[in-house]
């Protein structure tokens, strides 16, 4: 992989920052790669867009703003509307089954995986960690970010007294993904 | 509540070791044994007559994961301690869980009742529950520090509310730890509010 460029969209409250965050921490920290992350917010903090733009690269990284991306993380309706137009052709988008009811058509080459990860997040006791779902949803799809790395940036970046209950997320999204994608997927770079 | 971590097993303070699991129905006499051979005084901070085989026996029938996690701690294959949360599953105080804990003599000082505690507030707020309440009579000292240090404050003292071996009444402390403010934090870091951009 020399770069991938990413975007995280959804709605404000749903974690789509710290999605982002994690993502980029995992690859940059703990995976040795380089990472940034720019972030946009609605004009409200609730059920408004929001999105993460993400770039995780072997190399330096000169220009950090993301307009088409390789990879789409998508947790809203409205964030598939607005952004899977954007993908590249071949890219990938993840989505969350319950909020994204109906996708835009894929550029050519692209492919769409979904995962229920509010209903993963309610049966595991919080549906706060939804975002944590789709980060492992993420990384057991493309692999583009280690179990180790990602399973460390979840312990550091959550609050003490709620790393359990995260990191169990993390797994079930993991290996969700990692069951959809077999034998492998591939990602654009 | 998830029970997957366990067994697991757990080193005490002075280096023996303890295998800590969810109790089962086949359980039941060695629980049995467990309970009729506390002290009577240590007995008392119980609520139910747990020697009683009747009452065991509708324990075990009882046991149910959703609504309660009764966790024995075992040493060389016999049972040296015992923690239960419970928890409503309907009316108003469904996010509530109580802790109960009760340790053989023989292992009392060794830190094996703070272990249980501890995790019984982690599966507690594993599963969500946001307040966690435990009973200690005035002059447990030790119980309440340990559940002091797990966050546990007194919230409400009742008056000459039980008797002790002597039969003198003694004050019951009801101690709570909140623990909603954990998942606060969590939901802080969810908002995806930047104030400097709002």
């Amino acid at each position: 992989m020399a770069k991938c460029e990413l975007r995280v969209g959804g709605l404000g409250g749903q974690g789509v920052i710290l999605c982002g965050m994690i993502i980029g921490k995992a690859a940059s920290i703990y995976d040795g790669k380089e990472a940034t992350l720019i972030q946009a917010f609605g004009p409200e903090a609730r059920g408004s867009a929001c999105s993460a733009q993400v770039t995780i690269s072997d190399e330096v990284i000169g220009y950090p703003y993301v307009k088409s991306p390789d990879l789409l993380i998508v947790m809203s309706i409205d964030a598939a509307a607005q952004f899977v137009p954007t993908l590249k052709p071949g890219g990938l988008v993840l989505y969350e089954t319950d909020m994204v009811s109906s996708m835009p058509p894929l550029p050519a080459g692209a492919r769409a995986l979904g995962i229920p990860a509010t209903r993963f997040a309610e049966e595991l006791g919080r549906r706060l960690v939804l975002n944590i779902v789709m980060v492992g949803f993420f990384a057991g799809v493309t692999g583009l970010v280690s179990w180790e790395a990602v399973e460390k940036a979840v312990r550091a970046s959550v609050p003490k007294g709620t790393e359990d209950l995260n990191l169990r997320a993390l797994r079930k999204g993991h290996d969700y993904g990692r069951e959809l994608a077999a034998p492998k997927a591939e990602v654009a770079a | 509540m998830n029970l997957s971590c366990y067994p697991a097993k757990l080193a005490l303070r002075d280096g023996s070791t303890v295998t800590l699991r969810p109790m089962e129905a086949k359980d039941g006499l060695g629980v049995l044994d467990f309970f009729r051979a506390l002290p009577e005084e240590d007995r008392l901070f119980l609520r139910d007559n747990v020697t009683n085989a009747e009452w065991l026996d509708r324990f075990v029938r009882q046991i149910d994961f959703n609504a309660m996690v009764p966790l024995l701690a075992e040493h060389e294959g016999k049972v040296v301690g015992n923690a239960t949360l419970q928890r409503s599953l309907h009316g108003w105080s469904t996010h509530v869980g109580e802790l109960r804990v009760a340790v053989a003599r023989a292992f009392q000082h060794k830190g094996l009742g703070s272990l249980l505690a501890r995790e019984l507030v982690r599966i507690a707020v594993d599963a969500g529950l946001e307040k966690m309440v435990v009973s200690v009579m005035d002059n447990q000292i030790g119980a309440k520090r340990a559940f002091e240090k797990l966050g546990f404050r007194p919230e409400a003292v009742l008056k000459g509310h039980v008797k002790d071996t002597h039969g003198a009444k003694r004050d019951l402390v009801i101690m709570s730890n909140d623990v909603s403010h954990i998942w606060e934090a969590m939901a802080c870091l969810t908002r995806d509010y930047e104030p400097s951009l709002g």
